[in-house]
């Protein structure tokens, strides 16, 4: 099967949910977006990326219960996938590995 | 503490703008987000941020959810589906009135006619299945070498019961007898009068109306008769203990009243007499003999009986070995035949008339398949056609989501609605037809609507036909790539032409064997009415003798001879066509083993060769010049043949026939006495000294003053009998009755197969002159002259019809050499039937494809090119 692209908004967002485990929604997404990395980002990027990992499979979503909070509003909590979590497996492996065959003074600033 | 409102305009903005299926939980969230931005930022940096946002989840920044799984496919047996189907199919009939005609006309005519051929077929089957136990009776056959007969002596069945456990009970019956029947004034001659034991109505499930089935027929002097009989002699009275008088002779009391028989026994009686009656006077029963074969033997068998052909033929072989023990030398072997089997399967001799054929039915059974095939193609062809008309709607279909499984479900369905519509019509021809079909087969046959058996069967032919007809328009329109359709640019004519060419080859091979099969039948029934029979069988008025005039003979003979009218006369023992008698018992000098085959006799006068002008091969004709021509014999050839003589040495020879020695004094040439589907039998012809049957050789055109003058001998001799006469010619004729009625049918369904072949060309060739529209119109405009372009239109048609008549030929020419194969003498299948067949195929095709080609090509190109 072909591989779907991952972009790197998109693998953050998906660690977030994966972090998230259960909890996650687009508020507490972008929080914690906003806390980890500290980028200010704003809530269309957020949401138009979950839906995005929708279509790709890597997330699937539900709306919640109805709560007496947020004017009585539904939220859409999403969780990871199979799909999703081996997406962000292959990814972290790929990553030792080329880490691994990276030669020790690669990352040396020259000349110091 | 309340949550702080974000802005109200923002808010607004977002319900109006944002999509409507993620709205709820942006809008929620969004909410949650002001909250936490205005506790850590204050509300001017909330408001701000709140702003921004909304902004982003704005088209035409957001991205849609779509609504994937919310959204299920309609299931196709939905009710707005089905509504939907019919509504379409609905209006593509009234759309396309014409080619609806044409499809449903060919459907119905085509089921009209598998359903009238299955009638047929039914009745044919049914015969003699309605006694309670008709598995378990058999009638006892016998035949000797090449000659098989129905009758058996009448010893046997008494005998073979007591020896044999097997037999439960056994049943006779006489061969039908004429006699005079009166009552009161009303008198009439009746034909269906038979003798039977008095356990007839215990074996036989023929149902009494009236009388008591047990004692019936216990008393010989008592009768019964079938209701219709009852009423022609007795009106509404009450018949029972009522006199009947027979043979101006003998009284008869009424014991009872069987229901009519019915038309699909092989036992056909208005009467029957018990045999106990007969016993009084007849030798065969005074005697029990086991050697004149003279009645019909029925036998119940027990029913743990093996009744497979190996247990029949065990339970013969036991027969034949209680003949022989019972000191018979003739070499006879004998069967039994299941009942069920005598009217389809017998092929005898001396046997009640009105079998049917096997191979009728067989041949019937397939020419209904065939009809309905070519009515399936027809439809096949003209839906196929034209499904570029429906394409559009399956690519539109599809994009809305229709499975391919869907659309053949669709199609499908369509198709059974058309073959349910034809079927409704089909009832209705059939009725209208049943009275015309009656009259061809000679049959009562009767469509009850209500019978469970036949509404299923009906329904099944229509379903049949519905899915055969829809099966491939299914299959070929629901394969329609929705891309290529609805851009418009498709081609479907050129796709499946070569399948739809090979449908109407089919269909016009179906119509062409069956139009060779007609003119071979015709042509064979024509040889056979025409063939010299060895005399001259045309104004041969014959009258039977009855009552006085056997005692009256001389005068007769003596009346006759006064008059110029009915001076040529001879009198016979029987008719040519009727002779029943024979016997095995011929010697002649220098025999050299026993003589096996039975050898008709049939006792004629001193006029016989005069009268009938058949021909002297040698020696002379019985003659009053003569004395003791009482002990001679004439002979035919086949029978000199037979004894190894020869026209040079037979006369003078001295034979013995019937225990009886004489001199053969002449040779006829050989003459045909039975139906020509058997060769021509020995003859030994007798001096007649008792009478039978006067035939007067009439003058060609005094046939009418011939028979008035006949009856005034026959008033004055034998005044208590009606007169009734016949026409020798038409016994002949009707001797091939079975084979004229499969004629007509035989016409009749080819007619209609040609006809429904030409409703689906004709559908064709007027959809293929409208796709050629354009063509014609340029053709026309470069110079094309009308009949170029009708012969350009025809000559596709004519390449498939020459096709189907090659194809054709071969499968006809082997199926009616088998045909033939039956008769004795055959007519040749020349090669003109075939040609001629073709012809007729050939040309009704070109004008029916003609009436659409010539108005395509006569159309005004100005109007044909206009549209471009």
């Amino acid at each position: 099967m072909r591989r779907t692209y991952l972009g790197e908004f998109e693998e953050l967002v998906l660690l977030m949910i994966a972090i998230l485990d259960g909890q996650a929604y687009g508020v507490t997404v972008s929080q914690e977006i906003e806390q980890h990395t500290g980028r200010l980002v704003t809530f269309g990027a957020v949401h138009n990326t979950l839906i995005r990992l929708e279509e790709k499979g890597f997330v699937k979503s539900e709306l919640g219960g109805a709560t007496t909070e947020r004017g009585g509003r539904r939220k859409r909590l999403f969780k990871v996938t199979a799909l999703g979590s081996t997406a962000l497996r292959d990814i972290q492996q790929l990553r030792n590995k080329l880490w691994q065959m990276m030669p020790e003074s690669a990352l040396k600033v020259s000349g110091i | 503490m309340s949550a702080p409102k974000p802005p109200g305009w923002a808010r607004t903005l977002l319900r109006w703008l944002h999509p409507a299926n993620t709205l709820e939980e942006v809008e929620g969230d969004l909410d949650e987000l002001y909250e936490y931005w205005y506790r850590r930022a204050g509300k001017t940096q909330a408001v701000f941020r709140y702003s921004l946002n909304v902004i982003s989840v704005l088209p035409p920044f957001v991205k849609r959810r779509q609504r994937k799984t919310e959204y299920d496919q309609t299931f196709f047996l939905n009710p707005d589906m089905l509504s939907n189907y019919f509504k379409i199919a609905w209006r593509n009939m009234l759309r396309q009135k014409a080619y609806s005609a044409l499809n449903i006309a060919g459907l119905s005519i085509g089921m009209a006619c598998s359903i009238l051929i299955l009638l047929w077929v039914r009745n044919e089957l049914s015969y003699d299945r309605f006694h309670t136990n008709a598995d378990q009776l058999f009638r006892l056959t016998c035949n000797a070498g090449d000659f098989k007969a129905a009758v058996s002596p009448a010893g046997m069945a008494a005998g073979l019961q007591s020896q044999m456990p097997q037999i439960e009970s056994s049943v006779r019956i006489s061969k039908p007898v004429t006699s005079l029947f009166e009552v009161g004034e009303k008198k009439f001659e009746e034909k269906r009068v038979i003798f039977a034991d008095s356990n007839f109505l215990r074996v036989f499930s023929f149902p009494l109306v009236k009388g008591d089935v047990r004692t019936a027929l216990n008393n010989p002097d008592a009768l019964l008769v079938t209701e219709e009989t009852a009423r022609k002699y007795y009106g509404d009275q009450d018949p029972i203990g009522k006199i009947i008088r027979r043979n101006n002779q003998e009284n008869f009391t009424i014991a009872g009243v069987l229901a009519n028989t019915p038309s699909n026994s092989h036992l056909q009686f208005d009467f029957v007499i018990p045999m106990s009656n007969l016993a009084r006077f007849d030798n065969d029963l005074k005697t029990a003999t086991w050697g004149n074969f003279n009645f019909y033997t029925y036998f119940q068998l027990n029913k743990n009986v093996n009744t497979s052909d190996l247990g029949l033929n065990a339970l013969s072989k036991q027969i034949y070995k209680l003949f022989k023990a019972h000191g018979s030398e003739m070499k006879v072997d004998f069967h039994l035949q299941p009942l069920t089997a005598i009217h389809l399967h017998s092929d005898l001799q001396i046997d009640l008339p009105g079998h049917g054929n096997m191979q009728y039915v067989n041949i019937f059974f397939v020419v209904a398949i065939f009809i309905l095939v070519v009515a399936c193609i027809n439809f096949m062809n003209l839906a196929t056609a034209r499904s570029e008309r429906r394409a559009k709607e399956v690519g539109l279909r599809k994009v809305v989501g229709a499975g391919r499984y869907q659309l053949i479900v669709q199609f499908l369905g369509e198709s059974l609605i058309f073959s349910f519509l034809s079927l409704l019509i089909a009832i209705v021809i059939v009725y209208m037809l049943l009275p015309v079909f009656q009259m061809l087969t000679e049959k009562e046959l009767a469509i009850q609507l209500l019978d469970g058996k036949l509404l299923l069967s009906l329904v099944g032919i229509a379903i049949l036909t519905g899915l055969v007809s829809g099966s491939y328009p299914a299959l070929f329109l629901s394969g329609f790539a929705p891309v290529k359709v609805l851009k418009g640019k498709m081609r479907v004519a050129g796709a499946n032409l070569l399948f739809r060419n090979g449908l109407v080859i089919t269909q016009f091979v179906v119509a062409i064997i069956l139009l060779i099969g007609t003119a071979v039948v015709y042509k064979q029934l024509n040889f056979i009415k025409n063939r010299n029979l060895g005399f001259d069988k045309s104004n041969l008025l014959y009258l039977s003798m009855s009552g006085e005039l056997w005692n009256k003979k001389q005068a007769l003979k003596t009346a006759l001879g006064e008059n110029a009218l009915t001076e040529n006369f001879s009198i016979i023992s029987q008719l040519p066509t009727a002779i029943t008698s024979g016997t095995v018992d011929l010697e002649w000098e220098g025999q050299v083993a026993r003589n096996e085959i039975v050898v008709p006799s049939l006792d004629v006068d001193e006029n016989f060769v005069k009268v009938f002008k058949t021909k002297l091969l040698a020696g002379r004709g019985f003659s009053r010049d003569f004395s003791g021509d009482t002990a001679n014999y004439v002979i035919n050839e086949r029978a000199m043949q037979i004894m190894g003589m020869n026209a040079g040495n037979a006369v003078g020879k001295s034979i013995s026939f019937s225990e009886s020695k004489g001199t053969i004094i002449g040779v006829v040439k050989d003459f045909n006495f039975k139906s020509l589907q058997h060769a021509v039998e020995p003859l030994i012809l007798r001096l007649n000294r008792w009478g039978g049957v006067v035939i007067v050789r009439t003058r060609g055109g005094a046939n009418e003053a011939t028979i008035g003058k006949l009856g005034e001998i026959s008033r004055q001799l034998n005044p208590a009998y009606p007169f009734t006469y016949g026409f020798l010619d038409k016994d002949l004729d009707n001797l091939y009755r079975s084979e004229q009625q499969m004629g007509n049918i035989f016409n009749l369904f080819a007619g209609l197969a040609i006809f429904i072949s030409c409703l689906g060309l004709y559908g064709l060739s007027a959809f293929m002159a409208e796709q050629r529209k354009k063509e014609i119109g340029v053709r026309k405009v470069l110079g094309a002259t009308v009949s170029g372009v009708v012969a350009l239109l025809s000559q596709g048609f004519l390449k498939l019809i020459l096709i189907a008549i090659l194809l054709a030929t071969p499968i006809a020419w082997y199926a009616m050499d088998r045909w033939l194969a039956d008769f004795a003498y055959q007519t040749t299948i020349d090669w003109w039937v075939f040609v001629l067949a073709g012809l007729i195929a050939a040309t009704i095709a070109l004008v029916t494809v003609s009436f659409q080609s010539i108005r395509a090509a006569l159309m005004n190109p100005v109007k044909s090119l206009q549209g471009d």
